[in-house]
C-alpha cells in the first residue's frame, strides 16, 4: 500500500509503512537536476526526517536514466549556485538511504547518487564525471564525495578525464556496491530495504552518524565518539529488547525507543 | 635539451616527460637524482608551456627499484641530512604541481620508485611491473612519502598490508587494487601514458587545476570544509567563462 504524502511536480515520494521513495521524475530529459527538483529534493528530506514512521529511503529515477546530470546551466553568485546544488538534501537525511541506480547515473546525477549511502546499479548503467570536459568543475559535492568513496586514484582518475565507465568497472573501483540485471533491480533493492527496516532505528542512524562524522575526525576522536554513542544506546528500550529477543531465540520488535 | 646525467627532461609539446635515467643500476635513486629531479621539477613548475607531465624509467628492467642504497649512511651527519631535505624538498615540490602528472611504469617498482610513482596523480603500469615497498624488513621507513600516499590512494587495509609485509605485488594485483589506473603490453606503455595525458589536456588548463586542487585539498579537510571549497572553485570557474554549459547528452564512450 502506497500513501502520496507529497504533490510534487520533479520527483515522486511515496511511503509504505517504514518505507519512503524518492523518484527522480523528469524521465523524458533524462531526470536532469534543475533547480525546481533541488527545492522538492529539499523538501522532501525535510519531510522525511520529521516523519518518525519512516525508516529507510530508496532513492531511484523514473524511466530509463537514474539521472544524465544537469541542464543547461549558467550560475554567476554564490545565492544561485546554491539553487542548483541538490546532493546536499540527500546527504542531510538522517535514515539509511538506498540508491536504486536504474540507468544512467552522470555528472550531477552521480554527485546525487554520491551523496546515498547504499548504491544498487542496473548492469546496464554508465558512470562519470565529464563537467571538466564542459571546462567546469562538479559543483555538488562530487570532487570531494568521490575520493572519500572510491580514494583519491580512482577519483582523480575519473574527474580529471571525464570517462564514462560501466557498471562493472563502477563495482571494481568500489563505487557501487551491488551489479544486478535490471529485473532484479527491485528486488534486490527490496532486499536491502527490508534488512534495514528490521533493525533498531536509534542504532541505524547513530551507526550512520557514527561513520559520517567519524570520516572527519582523527581515528581517535572517532573511537571515542563510537564509544559515547554505544554508552547512549545503553539507556534504549531497544537495546535491552535486542539482548532479551536473543537469549528467547526470537526476532526482536523494536519500538524506536 | 638536457644537460642531466640522472635523468633525462624533454619537452614534446604541451607535455613535459622526465625519464629516470641510471639503467645500469635499475634506475636507483640517488642523491644526484633527487637534485636534477629537483630541478627539473622546478623547471615544469616555472614553464607555462607545460601542461603535463610523464614520469617514466629508461632501461628495460625497472621504472625504479628504490634509493640507491650504496649511498646510505654517507651523510655527514643527521643534523645536515635534514638540513637538506628540508632545502631541497622534492617530494613537496611533487605534491605542489598543479598540472596532471601520469607515471608510465614498468618491471621493477620499489620503495621510493613506488613512492615517486604515488605522487603522481595516474598511473599506467607495463604488464611486467612489480610493486613493493620493502623498507620494513631493511628496518627503515618509507621516507618519499609512501607511509601518507598509499592509504590515501586505496585505505589503509592494503596499504598496512604492503607495508608491513613488503610482500610485492604484480601489475594486475596493483590494477585490482586501484594503485595502477591501466595495465598495456610493455610495448604499448609510452603511447598508453601519452595518451592518458593527452585526453586529460583535452579539457582547459584552469579547470584541470581547479579540480586537481579541490580534491587534494579537500582531502585534507572534513567533508564540510571540503564542500565549501568546491563551491567556491566552481563558482570562480563559472564566473571566468561565458555563457551556459550545455547538457550532457548520451552519447556513451567506455
Amino acid at each position: 500500500m502506497t500513501e502520496s504524502s507529497h504533490i510534487f511536480k520533479t520527483i515522486l515520494l511515496s511511503r509504505a509503512g517504514p518505507k519512503a521513495r524518492i523518484a527522480l521524475n523528469r524521465p523524458r530529459a533524462g531526470n536532469r537536476v534543475n533547480p525546481s527538483m533541488t527545492e522538492e529534493l529539499a523538501q522532501a528530506a525535510e519531510f522525511i526526517n520529521q516523519d518518525d514512521s519512516t525508516r529507510v529511503v530508496t532513492l531511484t529515477g523514473q524511466g530509463q536514466s537514474f539521472s544524465s546530470g544537469w541542464e543547461r546551466i549558467r550560475f554567476d553568485s554564490a545565492e544561485e549556485l546554491a539553487r542548483h546544488r541538490a546532493a546536499g538534501a540527500i546527504a542531510r537525511i538522517q535514515k539509511p538511504v538506498v540508491a536504486a541506480i536504474n540507468g544512467d547515473a552522470i555528472g550531477q546525477g552521480l554527485e546525487l547518487a554520491l551523496a546515498a549511502d547504499i548504491r544498487i546499479a542496473v548492469a546496464t548503467a554508465h558512470f562519470g564525471m565529464p563537467q571538466v570536459r564542459f571546462g567546469v568543475l562538479p559543483w555538488d559535492g562530487g570532487t570531494q564525495r568521490l575520493p572519500r568513496l572510491v580514494g583519491r586514484a580512482h577519483a582523480l582518475a575519473l574527474l580529471l578525464t571525464g570517462a564514462v565507465i560501466d557498471a562493472s568497472e563502477a563495482l571494481r573501483i568500489g563505487l557501487v556496491h551491488q551489479v544486478v540485471e535490471p529485473q532484479q533491480l527491485e528486488a534486490a533493492t527490496d532486499s536491502a530495504v527490508e534488512q534495514i527496516a528490521s533493525t533498531a532505528p536509534v542504532a541505524e542512524r547513530y551507526a550512520k552518524e557514527t561513520v559520517m562524522k567519524g570520516m572527519d575526525m582523527t581515528l581517535e576522536q572517532g573511537l571515542h565518539l563510537e564509544a559515547d554513542l554505544n554508552i547512549l544506546l545503553h539507556t534504549t528500550g531497544d537495546r535491552a529488547e535486542g539482548i532479551r529477543s536473543f537469549r528467547e531465540r526470537r526476532p526482536p520488535k523494536f519500538s524506536g525507543q | 635539451m638536457t644537460p642531466y646525467q640522472t635523468i633525462i627532461y624533454e619537452k614534446q609539446g604541451p607535455v613535459a616527460r622526465v625519464t629516470l635515467n641510471r639503467p645500469d643500476v635499475l634506475n636507483a635513486y640517488n642523491v644526484a637524482m633527487r637534485d636534477e629531479m629537483y630541478e627539473a621539477l622546478e623547471a615544469i613548475r616555472d614553464d607555462p608551456e607545460v601542461r603535463g607531465v610523464v614520469l617514466c624509467g629508461a632501461g628495460d628492467r625497472a621504472f625504479c627499484a628504490g634509493a640507491d642504497l650504496t649511498e646510505f649512511g654517507t651523510a655527514p651527519s643527521q643534523a645536515i641530512a635534514r638540513q637538506v631535505r628540508w632545502e631541497r624538498d622534492v617530494w613537496g615540490l611533487f605534491t605542489s604541481l598543479d598540472i596532471p602528472l601520469v607515471a608510465a611504469v614498468h618491471g621493477y617498482v620499489l620503495g621510493s620508485g613506488l613512492e615517486i610513482a604515488l605522487l603522481c596523480d595516474i598511473r599506467v603500469a607495463a604488464e611486467d611491473a612489480v610493486f613493493g615497498l620493502p623498507e620494513t624488513s631493511l628496518g627503515m621507513l618509507p621516507a618519499a612519502g609512501g607511509t601518507q600516499t598509499l592509504p590515501r590512494v586505496f585505505g589503509p587495509g592494503p596499504a598496512l598490508d604492503l607495508l608491513l609485509t613488503g610482500r610485492r605485488i604484480n601489475a594486475r594485483e596493483a590494477y585490482n587494487l586501484g594503485l595502477v589506473a591501466k595495465v598495456v603490453p610493455r610495448y604499448h606503455l609510452m603511447a598508453e601514458a601519452q595518451a592518458v595525458v593527452e585526453g586529460i589536456l583535452a579539457s582547459g588548463s584552469d579547470v584541470l587545476r581547479s579540480a586537481k586542487r579541490a580534491l587534494q585539498r579537500g582531502m585534507d579537510m572534513t567533508l564540510a570544509q571540503g564542500l565549501e571549497l568546491e563551491a567556491r572553485m566552481a563558482l570562480d570557474i563559472f564566473r571566468a567563462r561565458r555563457g551556459p554549459i550545455p547538457a550532457w547528452r548520451g552519447a556513451v564512450e567506455t
